[in-house]
Order: C-alpha cells, then structure tokens, then sequence
C-alpha cells in the first residue's frame, strides 16, 4: 500500500514537472499580455520534433547520444525563440490586452501550425533514444535516470524561473506591468518590449518541456494539443496568471492523472480532471491562488 | 424594435429552400448541406459571441445533438420529428447547467473550460460502449419518404433558426446582451439580471448548436466522436471571423465561402487545417470587420464620393 501511494507520488512530480514549466508559460503570457496563447502547444511540439529529428541525424553523424541531444534541444528553443518573434512582431502586437481578438488569432495560427507541422514532419509517431541509462530507487520506488533528470532540470528552471521574477530587474519589471502595466508605464517602464520579452520566456520554456519531454514519450506532431488542455486546466485550477498558482495547479493535475491512470485508465482520467476543476470552479471560482 | 427586414428574409430564405428543391445532383446537395450547417454553426458561435465570450463547448454540443439523435433513431426507434427534437432540448438543459457554473465568472475561463469540456465530452463518447465508441454510430436515416425532401429540411430549418438568432438579436433582449458585453456593470447598475442574461443567451445557442448536431446526424448518416472535437468550433470562427462579426449574414457567409473553398482546396490536397487556420490569420490581421465590414466601408465611401465630399482628414480634430 505505502509502496503505492510512493510509487503514485513518483509518478505525479514526473508529469508534473513538466506541466509545471507548460503552465508558467502560458501563465506568463496572461499575467503580462492578458491574453490566452492557443499555439503555446505548438512550441512544445516544434521543440520536441525537432529534438526527435536531431538526434537521430546527429547520432548518424558520429554524435554520442548526449551532446546530440543537447544540441537538438539548443536548437528547439532557437526555433521555438525565432518563431515566437515571428508571432509577436506580425501578429501578437496588436492584440495586447484584446482577449478575445489574440483568442482568435492564436486559434488561427494553431490551426496554420498543425496543418504546417504535419506537412512538413508527417503524421508518423516518432520516439528518442535513451538519452541516459539506468535507474534508481529511492524508498523502494524505482526511477529510470531519465525522469530523475528531467525532473531535476524542471526544478532547476522553475526555481531559476522565480528567482528572477523577485530578485532581478527585469522580474520586476515584469511583475509591475503584470499588476498594472499603465502605472508601469508611468514609471518608464517599455510596456511592449516586456510583453515581447515575457512572449518568449515563455517560447522558450514550452521548448524546454517539449525537449525534456520527449525521450521519455513518444513525439507526434498533435502532441501539442493534449499538453495545451492539461496546461489550461492547470493554470484554471491554480488560477489564471499566478505563478505559484500554476505549480500548485500542475503538480495537482498530474496527481490525479496518476491516481486515475492508476486505478482506472489514462481517457478516465483525462474526464476525472474535467470534473475536478469543474468542482474546484465552484468553489473557488477564480482557481486556488488568484488575487483580486 | 428594428425594421426586421422581413420581405428579405422571406426572399433570401425562399430562394435558398426553391434551390435544394430544384438541385438534384447528390455532390451539389452534399455541399449545400454542409454549407446549411456550417451556417447554423457559426451563427450559434456568433450569438454568444454577442456577450463577448468565445464558446467552444458549441463543438460538445452538436455532437451531444448529433448523438441523441442517433440514439433516438437507430436505438430507441423514435419518430423522425421527435429525434430531430430531442438533441436540441437535452442540449439545452446541459448547457443551462453549464452556463450557470462558468459564466459567473469573467475573463478567458469560460472559453477554456468550453475547450476542456469539448475534449472530455469527445473523450466520453469515445468510451461508452453503446454509441459505438471511437468507430461511432451508422445508419442514421431519415424515413424513406422524407429521404428526398431531406436537404430541403434541413435548408428550411437552418433559415428557420437564422431568422430567430437575428430576431432574437434586433429585440430588447439583443440589446441587453450587447450592453452586457460593452459594460456589465452598468447593465447591473439598471438593475438587469446579468447573469441570467448570459445564460439565456447562451442557452438559445446551444438550442441551435443541438439543432445542428441532429441536422449533421441526419445528413451524414454517420457519426463519430472525431468529428466533434474542438476544431469544429475553430472551423465555426473562422467563418464567423472571415464574414464578419457585426452581422449574422457575416457568419452566413463566411461559411458559404470558405466550405465552397474548403471543398475546393481538399480537391487540391492541401491541408484543411492549414487553410482554415492561414484564413482566421489572415482575417484577423487583414480585416478585422470580416467581408461585412469591408462591404460596408466601400459602400460608405462611394456614398460619401457621390455626396461630393472628399475625404476629410480634419474630421478627427474638429
């Protein structure tokens, strides 16, 4: 029993760690653009194709595993910067603060992405090599070093991630503008450059967690869209531009998807999780840690 | 109330009902359906779109009327009449009960939970053993002595329902609702119910949006959970977007000019996500009153153009 629930445990931080860099993404982008990106999934999947891509053409090449998979992964998060660039100079700047127009142009760019990437990487499901072998346990509970490295990585950037928004200038800078961007602005802060600069932190985080994800699951070019819903359901329980909110959020999710996929199978509790954060909708109709 | 403009509805509606009656040509009717549907859709989409919120749960809710309908037909043996009618009405009390939880709240948690909703209901029909699960449902046909008249139904019903959202829209109540999405509190400070507004309008939505579910089972004859996913809702904005959102005959015809060039680009193989998706890009940044808006700017200027004033830069500063 003990040995369950540990196991279960395990098992949620493994998801979680990823939602949790998923989520601050797209908690980002609201907190500072107030708006929702319905293309942060396609970040993802850009990076974690193009890792599954360059590994294997860099292995061919002589590479060995690990700098091909971390030069595959430097160039996912270049892709997912100069694309993230791309939608924001072109399209994201003048939908600031207009929920319901980046709605939509989010929703169109999804779209054009999705038929794009599955043009250019076919539909084909596509799986990394073990990047690093072995495993271990703690308490009994057996981790393959793989997940335990991609756990540590997500806390690394997590915790870097919230140092920066309390110790550095431009964390703050961020912050001001997430809690009123025209007294930012007063203060000469350059509300547009911040939103440009939040756009691809967050870019570049979705690369990160595609990457990360992508030895331990299988990558597909409509793998964005299921971490897209967890990640809105995420940041709906944690609420809505909080950063705390988001990791509370993302640990809860993966935990009940553990639980459920344990117990029941991974379609019962993809429907558990709606339920939840219907419940906890009712109860706490702004998400567990939202302010105002 | 507004002019209504009756006698063009009657023309318009009558028109579009004689050219399913004359069209006999299966390919052309199949397009003509699609088109008819697409329309109700978006129009459904647009009328919540009327107090400012974007609703993907429309998608969960025609494949909730579309499902009914199947059950009712193929399972329970119901009459056509009756299975055309209680997708719409389940739909109804659903998302009465879905409005109530999500529309207290303002922001984007509305149009997320909808999409979230849509996936967990497409996921739920995928599961349940006795709709067919992932394969779906077959033989949803109409009686064999409506079969031929079956496009015409479906055109009369979709015009049928059109009107109401745009006679719904013109009344008093369509203009609470846009109150409601310019500024909710001082709809509150009159002493207007907001949220039982929104709700209201969100269930004569889903009315519609249960509507089409039953029209699609019909005219298909086949369903399946894959056709009710989010995308279904994405396709209903871009035609809403694309034609334009100041008018319900904008949603009319984006969906009558991008099916047309769907069924046209899926001739050429392109890819239909990619099409939709440059079309809503396009749409958002090029033109942002859709083809409506772009019709209605020409035909101001040209007025202005014959009264003789040219154009008046100064207009903005006096």
């Amino acid at each position: 029993m003990l040995q369950t629930v540990l196991q279960l445990l395990a098992t949620s931080l493994q998801i979680g760690a990823v939602y949790v860099l998923f989520s601050l993404g797209l908690t980002l982008i609201f907190s500072i653009m107030r708006v929702v990106n319905f293309a942060h999934g396609h970040f993802f999947a850009i990076s974690a194709l193009i890792v599954s891509y360059g590994v294997e053409h860099l292995v061919a090449m002589g590479f060995s595993v690990l700098p091909a998979y971390l030069l595959s992964t430097g160039a996912g998060i270049a892709v997912a910067l100069i694309l993230g660039a791309i939608v924001y100079q072109f399209g994201l700047r003048f939908f600031l603060r207009d929920m319901e127009g980046a709605f939509i142009l989010t929703m169109g760019l999804a779209l054009f992405l999705d038929g794009a990437l599955l043009g250019a990487f076919g539909g084909a499901v596509r799986s990394v090599p073990e990047i690093v072998s072995g495993d271990v346990s703690f308490f009994g509970v057996a981790v393959t070093m793989q997940r335990l490295a991609l756990c540590i990585a997500a806390v690394i950037v997590t915790v870097a991630l919230y140092w920066a928004m309390s110790a550095t200038k431009l964390g703050k800078a961020l912050r001001a503008v997430a809690a009123d961007h025209e007294a930012a602005m007063l203060q000469g802060i350059p509300y547009g450059k911040l939103a440009l600069t939040g756009f691809l932190i967050a870019a570049a985080l979705a690369a990160l967690s595609g990457a990360l994800i992508a030895p331990v699951s299988i990558v597909s070019p409509v793998m964005g869209s299921d971490y897209l819903i967890k990640g809105f359901m995420c940041v709906i329980v944690g609420g809505l531009g909080s950063v705390p909110g988001a990791i509370v959020g993302a640990l809860f999710i993966a935990l009940v998807e553990a639980v459920g996929g344990y117990y029941l199978d991974s379609s019962a509790a993809t429907v558990a999780i709606f339920v939840l954060v219907i419940v906890v909708l009712l109860i706490r109709p702004r998400g567990l840690l939202a302010h105002g | 109330m507004d002019r209504l403009r009756i006698p063009w509805w009657l023309a318009g509606g009558a028109s579009a009902i004689a050219a399913t009656v004359l069209i006999q040509d299966a390919y052309t009717t199949s397009i003509i359906n699609l088109i008819a549907i697409a329309a109700l859709t978006a129009a459904s989409l647009r009328f919540v779109m009327l107090i400012g919120e974007v609703s993907f749960a429309t998608a969960a809710f025609v494949g909730l009327g579309a499902y009914s309908a199947g059950v009712a037909t193929t399972i329970l043996d119901w009459p056509f009449a009756v299975a055309l009618l209680v997708g719409p009405v389940l739909v109804t009390a659903v998302s009465i009960v879905f409005g109530v939880i999500t529309l207290r709240i303002k922001g984007p948690y509305f149009t997320l939970i909808g999409f979230a909703f849509t996936e967990a209901v497409r996921i739920l029909f995928s599961k349940t053993e006795f709709i067919g699960g992932t394969s779906g449902m077959i033989g949803i046909f109409p009686p064999p002595a409506i079969d031929a008249w079956l496009s015409t139904i479906v055109m009369a019903v979709v015009v049928a329902c059109v009107f109401a959202l745009y006679a719904i829209e013109k009344s008093d109540f369509g203009k609470v609702l846009v109150a409601i999405r310019d500024n909710e509190n001082i709809a509150t400070s009159v002493g207007i119910n907001v949220l039982f507004c929104k709700v209201a309008c969100f269930a004569i939505a889903s009315f519609c949006a249960g509507v089409v579910g039953s029209l699609h089972a019909f005219a298909n004859n086949v369903i399946s959970p894959g056709d009710f996913s989010f995308l279904l809702a994405a396709f209903a904005l871009a035609y809403v977007k694309v034609g334009g959102e100041s008018s319900i005959l904008g949603a009319v015809f984006g969906a009558i000019i991008l099916v047309l060039l769907d069924s046209y680009a899926l001739g050429l193989g392109a890819g239909e996500n990619l099409f939709y998706g440059g079309a809503i890009v396009l749409a958002v940044l090029l033109m942002p009153n859709g083809l409506i808006g772009l019709v209605t700017s020409a035909s101001r200027r040209l007025a202005r153009a014959r009264a003789g004033n040219g154009p008046t830069l100064n207009r903005k500063t006096a």
